[in-house]
């Protein structure tokens, strides 16, 4: 077996994982957002809260592929809204179809924060921020269902190299390359999540113990 | 006796008149002599082209114009730059009017406006790529013998062997929405990714977004005319071909369409059309196979372009209706008078499209129900071999476990269709398979660190040595069951991320049918509803699973 991937691949394999990073980031910022409003509307109750319950339900049980294809065909191409074109690429419709993930997402533990807040537990609160951080990465691997409509992503690019190779053990081991690259990344933003959570507890600590 | 030689005279010379005028119409030639001839005359008499409702023919004469509708930006067939025209189509309305003995005056045509214009007037003939189908002949009448043919070409790399249908099951191939043969493709099991604009396909392909694509063979010709667009790709193989035709008006234009009639028999004979298509540097395999059929006798005569031995057929396009086709079109109707909403449901109108999308719900539950059980399944799995006492299990399990963690969900598919069909010939059963088992490891491997997580607790409260080891992996699955729950939750919303490895789920069917059909909007609308109400189910469902093994758990 003798394995020949272009020199090209490594650096295009990274700037597609890049723009995993930049979808998972738009993707969490809108749904800040709008599982804040969510958020915030729900614990408000009454009629408002019961629509942004439902809401958010609606949202939790969206699959992410199918909200992609959802959205790739309802909004037309040249879709304008006062004379500017607002038509999504291909780009911001991944990010677009992971915000009801993250909304959702933002939501419950926005709420959970919210409570621990009005428990006097502000530390409690703050677990918000590692949860958010793994939610980013969770984001960042859901991302690659962008390959499907063509957006050149990490995925699409180990895909794209390995649809020119004949043997299933060179896409084997491509494959496994891709696996490192994401792998290596998320264990790194997992052990961010866990110094995020140890700083947070060792503030607690300090707080009880003060 | 003088009486009998006049009359032989005159039989004789009746009978010589009369072989010569049979043989005169028996060649298109003199069929269309004859015919041009008389309108002619009818056009020179005075007054007659002041009349309504004149014959096209013969007020072609009287204008001394023929008017065609043509493309302007259809590379190597309709072009313009500034006032010159160029292209297959715009020489072939040349050749045309010279045979008539006039000038040709264009007017710009698209797909959409090519028959409409022809039914109000605005032009004679066009001549603007058009395919021949049978739902068009309800339309315009269509001169036979067809100028051109062009088919489906399937374009890739040069570096994939592809040479057939069975190279591009379970690939991906690039389409325009509402091809035509994209149902073809669709029915030898290959992905479809959709795209709006064919203009787009070539580039598509140069950034390698696409590896294959599918689209007129007229349309790549003009890129294949270019050195590094030919260096890099090569058409694989072609398919679905459709005649094209000139067409005039259904009505008004009886002797207009007979005499292009024999005027393309001609130009086939001669080789004029051949010509004009090496000058324009377009395929030229179908016109030199039209050149050998109208030099045979039995179809070079008047009667041959009404020769089924000799001309194409039409195109049939129309897909079956279902039986409730009319009930479905009422019901559309009804919601547009009275909300205003143009729904349709393309999946419920013809039989192909009715048959996707029942396969495509029963093949959606089957994964979501597959995935469920496979997470399960591998959870207890995973989650008793991360518990092992024994490294040489443990260890190898919880790789497993980190590597399938780290592998985002496309990858994971594509890993197990590449195993599958590394093992079995493709099928949609073995993309349901494969899809089945990478939803199930994937979730089933975080579900199964959450059962050894709770292993060890339980083994930490408990004391390892008392329990008998399947009544602590039993309480382990209470203990955890909210993560389980939780797992087997995102297995069944990940259920239609099969579609990517050619599994026919419901997105999978329902892109088919968009593929050829309209629709789109309350097509992916539908989609969305049924995916959300199935994880709403599920959800239900899975919460009934939570409280019973936390009710387990309960029991001491």
């Amino acid at each position: 077996m003798t394995l020949r991937i272009p020199d090209d691949f490594v650096p295009q394999l990274l700037a597609g994982m890049a723009l995993n990073f930049q979808i998972a980031a738009v993707a969490l910022l809108v749904g800040l957002a709008l599982g804040g409003l969510l958020g915030l509307a729900r614990l408000s109750g009454g009629f408002l809260g019961g629509c942004a319950t439902s809401l958010i339900g609606l949202m939790r049980a969206a699959p992410t592929f199918v909200v992609m294809f959802f959205l790739l065909n309802i909004i037309p191409p040249n879709a304008t809204l006062l004379g500017v074109n607002v038509a999504p690429s291909g780009f911001m419709t991944v990010a677009l179809s992971l915000v009801p993930y993250s909304a959702s997402y933002v939501a419950d533990n926005g709420a959970e924060a919210l409570k621990q807040m009005r428990a006097g537990s502000p530390l409690g609160a703050l677990l918000f921020l590692p949860n958010v951080t793994r939610a980013f990465f969770v984001l960042v691997m859901s991302s690659s269902a962008g390959a499907a409509i063509g957006v050149t992503e990490g995925i699409a690019v180990i895909l794209r190299e390995a649809e020119q190779m004949p043997a299933l053990g060179d896409k084997l081991v491509l494959f496994a390359i891709g696996i490192l690259a994401f792998g290596i990344a998320l264990q790194a933003g997992f052990a961010l999540v866990r110094a995020l959570q140890r700083h947070l507890g060792r503030l607690a600590l300090r707080d009880r113990q003060g | 006796m003088r009486l009998r030689f006049r009359l032989v005279a005159a039989l004789a010379t009746w009978f010589v008149f009369a072989i010569q005028t049979t043989a005169r119409a028996e060649t298109p030639d003199a069929a269309l002599t004859g015919l041009l001839d008389a309108a002619r005359s009818a056009a020179s008499v005075p007054g007659t082209c002041a009349q309504p409702d004149l014959d096209r023919l013969v007020r072609i004469f009287c204008d001394g114009k023929i008017r065609v509708g043509v493309r302007e930006y259809y590379p190597l067939f309709g072009t313009r730059d500034g006032q010159t025209r160029s292209g297959y189509d715009v020489d072939v309305a040349r050749a045309v009017a010279g045979r008539l003995g006039v000038e040709p005056a264009f007017t710009r045509v698209n797909a959409a406006s090519r028959i409409p214009l022809l039914a109000d007037d605005k032009i004679d003939l066009t001549i603007a790529t058009m395919g021949h189908n049978a739902q068009r002949d309800g339309q315009v009448r269509f001169v036979r013998p067809h100028y051109y043919q062009s088919e489906s070409t399937i374009v890739g790399s040069k570096a994939l062997p592809i040479r057939g249908w069975p190279d591009v099951a379970g690939r991906t191939i690039c389409v325009t929405i509402g091809n035509g043969s994209n149902a073809q493709i669709v029915s030898h099991n290959a992905r479809l990714m959709l795209f709006d604009e064919a203009g787009v396909l070539p580039d598509r392909l140069k950034d390698e977004t696409c590896a294959l694509a599918a689209q007129d063979d007229s349309f790549f010709a003009d890129y294949f005319t270019q050195p590094d667009f030919a260096a890099r790709f090569d058409q694989k193989f072609g398919f679905a071909q459709v005649p094209w035709g000139m067409a005039v008006a259904l009505t008004g234009s009886d002797r207009l369409a007979r005499a292009l009639d024999f005027m393309s028999q001609i130009f086939h004979r001669d080789g004029v059309f051949l010509a004009i298509a090496k000058e324009n540097h377009v395929g030229t395999g179908f016109l030199e196979r039209q050149q050998q059929v109208w030099s045979r006798p039995g179809c070079n005569t008047d009667a041959g372009s009404g020769n089924p031995a000799c001309v194409l057929p039409a195109l049939d396009t129309a897909l079956e209706p279902t039986p409730f086709a009319g009930r479905v079109a009422a019901f559309e109707a009804w919601v547009k008078a009275h909300a205003g909403i143009a729904l349709q449901l393309p999946m419920f109108e013809t039989m192909p499209a009715w048959q996707l999308f029942k396969a495509g719900i029963a093949n959606s539950l089957v994964l979501v129900a597959g995935a469920l059980g496979a997470t399960f399944v591998f959870s207890l799995i995973l989650g008793a071999t991360q518990s092992s006492r024994s490294f040489m299990i443990r260890w190898p399990s919880r790789g497993l476990t980190v590597a399938l963690q780290s592998s985002p969900v496309v990858l994971t598919l594509v890993i197990a269709a590449a195993v599958a069909q590394a093992i079995f010939a493709y099928s949609s059963t073995v993309a349901i398979g494969a899809a089945i088992v990478a939803l199930g490891l994937m979730n089933g491997s975080n579900a199964g660190q959450a059962i050894a997580e709770a292993m060890q607790t339980l083994r930490a409260e408990r004391g390892s040595a008392s329990i008998p080891t399947l009544d602590l992996l039993g309480r382990a699955v209470s203990r955890s069951a909210t993560q389980i729950v939780s797992f087997l939750i995102n297995a069944a919303k990940g259920t239609p991320i099969a579609s990517f490895i050619g599994a026919p789920e419901l997105l999978s069917a329902l892109t088919d049918i968009t593929s050829f059909a309209s629709g789109r909007v309350s097509t992916y609308s539908l989609l969305l509803v049924f995916y959300v109400a199935v994880v709403i189910v599920v959800v239900w469902l899975c919460g009934r699973l939570r409280d019973a093994l936390e009710r387990r758990q309960a029991v001491p």
